[in-house]
């Protein structure tokens, strides 16, 4: 009997007018995983994961959740961390902790209190009078305080420096709930390596490979991040 | 899900909106302050800035409630917002209804604000008799009973501009799934909906004109409408109204279904 994925995608493709970004992807992540999704900039990464977020509409191929079709039901289960700030600046951090609170059964409000004073943020304070930096923190925090089973992180620690992103990777490794995978996509390879159990190349919108991490590890005898300069030599 | 959305863009519109209804009815109150106080250069010469302001506002509620609207579905269904709405759990239909209620509601508001302002500025029992022996007169001669001639006056109104609000959903949608010049499509998408919209309104007249020759005289002279025509007219006009906004919103509805490309 298939064991069914958490997610599964199938033959999916995406074109921007003439331009095809995504060329027939397919892959499968399962329950308990962290997965990190790798490639150079502009390879994909970005657009395969508002495919599966339903911020794009592919032009063929199908992205399933838990056996269904993305939609109401997949958001639900779906934790999204986008690589850009999108809270309206309108709103103080409490507000936007009540707007999760109303819409995500799964959000976990004594949680993100905790997670905010844990970084030093204001809950009373404006977004619109946060640095953009802040602003990351207040959304990673709300990202990781739902009781999700799949987060997806795009760039988390694009544009922070090296404590920071030490800080925000434990963040990550401590607050997702058990048995939920995780999708990491970056080109800052060697921070995230220590935590990754399987690893997607993704290059011209195609995937080159998906394996364990270890694995290929042991089968190359070199670091993720050695493998990945080796295979995207420019 | 429907009630939660409704209630942040409720929010977001009230406050935008509400510095401008508090200085219409700001403005409304000086005005009647400084007209009925003893007459001076000085006092006339505010009086009348008093009464640009209270007018400037209140143009201003109306574009503004119109603009706000469609800024308001723009970012967040296509703009950096709409990285929220779209992974929110709820359907695009919610999404869609949310903002054509939030418009609606702001619209009445709007609506309310400015007869509120008027009548703070302006009333007096002499002028209301005025009025109400001017609109009795229009009616008595169009021998239509007077509330439901004020009624189906604001009605038609009413719906011709929330159909170019909802022209200009219908604009935003198809503009955006261009990949340049968004707002550019989106503006000629919108025009094009509206000009159909209004194209559909003359096609059914002119139809109905068919069977009523005095309805007919419309299209082929100068001569005016007797007073049977102009009855069925405003209820033909109310009427075709109601449906175009309804088939805009469900056409609305369909594009939006189809799914979304944000940037």
């Amino acid at each position: 009997m298939n064991e069914m994925k958490l997610l599964e995608i199938k033959d999916l493709n995406k074109s921007f007018d003439d331009k095809q970004i995504l060329k027939d992807i397919n892959l499968s992540i399962s329950e308990g995983k962290i997965v990190g999704l790798l490639g150079k900039n502009g390879a994909g990464k970005t657009t395969l994961i508002k495919l599966i977020n339903d911020l794009l509409t592919p032009t063929s191929g199908t992205v399933m959740i838990k056996g269904e079709k993305v939609g109401v039901e997949s958001k639900k289960v779906i934790s999204y961390l986008p690589e850009r700030t999108y809270l309206n600046k309108q709103m103080k951090v409490s507000e936007v902790i009540d707007y999760f609170a109303d819409f995500y059964d799964n959000f976990d409000i004594e949680k993100a209190k905790k997670l905010l004073i844990d970084l030093d943020l204001d809950i009373n304070q404006k977004l619109s009078k946060m640095s953009k930096g802040m602003q990351e923190k207040v959304q990673l925090v709300l990202v990781m305080s739902r009781i999700a089973d799949l987060y997806i992180l795009d760039e988390p620690l694009g544009g922070v420096d090296p404590a920071t992103r030490d800080y925000i990777l434990d963040t990550i490794l401590t607050n997702f709930n058990d048995g939920a995978s995780v999708i990491i996509s970056t080109h800052l390879i060697s921070d995230i390596e220590r935590i990754l159990d399987e690893v997607i190349f993704i290059d011209k919108g195609k995937i080159i490979l998906q394996s364990d991490a270890d694995k290929l590890r042991n089968k190359e005898k070199l670091s993720i991040d050695e493998i990945f300069r080796r295979m995207f030599k420019c | 899900m429907l009630t939660k959305l409704l209630k942040y863009d409720l929010k977001y519109m009230i406050k935008n909106m509400s510095i401008f209804y508090i200085l219409g009815i700001f403005f409304a109150i000086t005005t009647r302050i400084f007209f009925s106080l003893e007459q001076s250069v000085i006092v006339n010469i505010i009086g009348q800035i008093s009464v640009g302001c209270m007018f400037s506002i209140l143009a201003n509620i109306l574009i503004n409630t119109i603009m706000r609207s469609w800024i308001r579905f723009r970012d967040s269904i296509y703009k950096d917002e709409a990285y929220l709405t779209h992974t929110l759990p709820v359907t695009k239909n919610d999404i869609y209804n949310s903002k054509f209620f939030q418009t609606l509601i702001f619209f009445i508001v709007g609506f309310v604000i400015i007869i509120l302002s008027l009548f703070i500025a302006y009333y007096t029992k002499e002028r209301w008799l005025e009025l109400r022996s001017l609109i009795s007169s229009i009616t008595t001669g169009l021998e239509f009973n007077t509330t439901l001639f004020i009624v189906s006056f604001i009605a038609i109104i009413f719906l011709e501009v929330f159909n170019a609000i909802q022209c200009g959903f219908l604009g935003i949608i198809l503009g955006y799934r261009k990949s340049n010049n968004k707002i550019g499509f989106s503006v000629l998408f919108g025009f094009i909906a509206y000009l159909l919209s209004q194209s559909i309104v003359l096609l059914l007249v002119f139809i109905v004109g068919l069977f009523d020759s005095s309805i007919m005289n419309l299209f082929t002279n100068n001569i005016l409408l007797d007073t049977k025509s102009l009855k069925i007219l405003i209820v033909l006009a109310v009427i075709i109204y109601l449906g175009i906004i309804l088939l805009m919103s469900l056409l609305c509805r369909r594009e939006l279904n189809k799914g979304v490309d944000i940037e």
